[in-house]
């Protein structure tokens, strides 16, 4: 890179910090006015109000069921769309439609698609459903094409080339190297959507977010905080395990 | 054996990889191959199995053709034939002994192989490949934890249990160093001479052909440019074969 266009790097992006720090009045004295409030709701919302536990507990479980289901019927649905958005195993032209397709729909978040969803089918856990398996859906579809993208061709032909029938390279050759490719991905989503659907509620998807929600309009701190201890243990629990599944994976 | 006649091979690219070869291998040869990287060695012998199609001429294996044959019909001739191959091509994730048994696919039907139930007499034949290349207790390993030199001998071991009338091996030695491709070689010596079977080695190294080989058959630019035992391999023909081409 030449001096000049180095320089003019730095400066554009120095230029650009500056207009956003104005853009979003950002204000170091607003910050310190502020602290006290921060502290105050932290030390109203101790301790925890623990006669919520059960709430909290059916609000957790609904979120984990909402992203379990939705990342695995995402992981299914990703499949043919990866296998039409690798360059490999896909004609140019779908190669092509499919990707813009995926780009299109993933600039949208989960969060959206929940908003969408609840306005069609009404409010409930149903509607966060599908939004998780909108947005990871296309996610996956791009992490698994680009996985297929990558896979080796070498034993691929090292099947074919034993004699194997078509179906047999599909599975001696093909499933052991994408396999625990695909499942670690979905994995790693799967963590990602506990987060995710967390706070469907607040737009009506379903789960623990609704509980987070309400009682914090209701001013109901100690309740509130029941119900986000809950929702931290829920995702170190699931990061935890689910992070060790995928290490003995790959 | 083998039959080529009049094989060549332009890739789309429009380089010319191969220019009317023919060849003729007798059952238990022991043919290398020798030529610079581009002379069509690896074409020629991933013709024989069908890996690559030519673009003109036709190619018989044990009688049964392999240019233009049906989809079943060149499963059976691949059957036959083992191959090795340079970068050994193995499953890295999976374990030895499943590796080996890939080479048993052809024989097996279409739901033991789905379901990795493997008959026991074919994971009997892949125990004993292993241990004939000297890898007895590594079957339960994974495949990418064992070295070159004995990942190599598992891509040897799943060539072997197919039982084939023909082993092709494309530069089978140029990942390892000089010590184990001498006691690759050897083994592929072994197998030839124990089970008749024929052998068509690429190599890139001229000493190993001359010291293993029964007939070196030279390969230059596409096209066969010599072919007899080594001691015709005169200094002078080496030069012919191995002069360079980009001069």
């Amino acid at each position: 890179m030449s001096r000049v266009s180095r320089w003019g790097g730095a400066f554009a992006i120095a230029a650009a910090l500056l207009w956003s720090l104005w853009s979003t009045e950002v204000s170091a004295g607003r910050l310190v006015s502020g602290a006290p409030f921060m502290l105050d709701f932290i030390r109203r919302m101790l301790p925890p109000d623990l006669s919520v536990l059960g709430q909290a507990l059916h609000g957790a479980l609904q979120t984990l069921q909402i992203a379990l289901l939705g990342t695995a019927v995402a992981a299914i649905l990703a499949i043919p769309l990866a296998l039409s958005a690798a360059r490999n195993t896909a004609p140019r032209w779908l190669f092509y439609w499919t990707r813009s397709a995926l780009n299109v729909f993933r600039a949208i978040d989960t969060l959206v698609y929940a908003l969408f969803f609840v306005a069609a089918v009404g409010l409930g856990p149903f509607p966060g459903v599908l939004a998780v398996v909108v947005y990871t859906t296309t996610v996956l579809a791009k992490l698994f094409s680009e996985a297929i993208e990558a896979m080796d061709p070498g034993p691929v032909e090292a099947v074919q080339a034993v004699g194997a029938t078509g179906v047999q390279v599909l599975r001696w050759g093909v499933l052991p190297q994408l396999g625990p490719e695909f499942v670690s991905f979905t994995l790693y989503r799967f963590e990602t959507n506990i987060r995710a659907a967390a706070v469907l509620g607040f737009v009506g998807g379903g789960g623990i977010g609704f509980y987070i929600q309400t009682y914090l309009r209701l001013l109901n701190y100690p309740a509130a905080s029941t119900v986000l201890l809950v929702l931290i243990v829920m995702v170190m629990l699931v990061d935890f395990t689910s992070s060790r599944l995928r290490a003995r994976l790959i | 054996m083998i039959q080529v006649r009049h094989l060549s091979k332009r890739y789309p690219s429009g380089s010319v990889a191969l220019d009317d070869v023919s060849l003729d291998v007798a059952a238990g040869e022991f043919v290398t191959l020798i030529g610079p990287s581009g002379a069509g060695k690896s074409t020629l012998l991933r013709s024989i199995n069908g890996l690559v199609a030519p673009s003109a001429g036709s190619i018989t294996v044990n009688g049964e053709p392999v240019t233009g044959a049906s989809r079943e019909g060149l499963r059976a001739v691949r059957a036959r034939v083992g191959f090795v191959f340079q970068h050994f091509n193995l499953l890295k994730r999976l374990s030895v002994l499943d590796n080996v048994r890939v080479g048993t696919l052809s024989r097996i039907g279409l739901w033991p192989s789905l379901a990795a139930r493997f008959p026991e007499g074919e994971t009997e034949r892949a125990r004993r490949a292993l241990r004939r290349v000297g890898l007895a207790g590594l079957e339960d390993r994974r495949a990418d934890t064992l070295s070159g030199g004995q990942q190599q001998r598992v891509g040897i071991a799943r060539a072997l249990v197919q039982e084939p009338r023909v082993l092709l091996a494309d530069e089978p030695m140029s990942s390892l160093d000089p010590a184990l491709s001498r006691s690759l070689m050897e083994l592929l010596r072994h197998v030839n001479r124990e089970d008749g079977l024929t052998v068509i080695a690429s190599l890139h190294v001229l000493d190993l052909a001359m010291t293993y080989a029964e007939r070196i058959v030279g390969l230059r630019a596409g096209r066969i440019v010599h072919d007899g035992p080594p001691p015709s391999l005169t200094p002078a023909v080496a030069g012919l074969i191995f002069e360079d081409t980009r001069a």
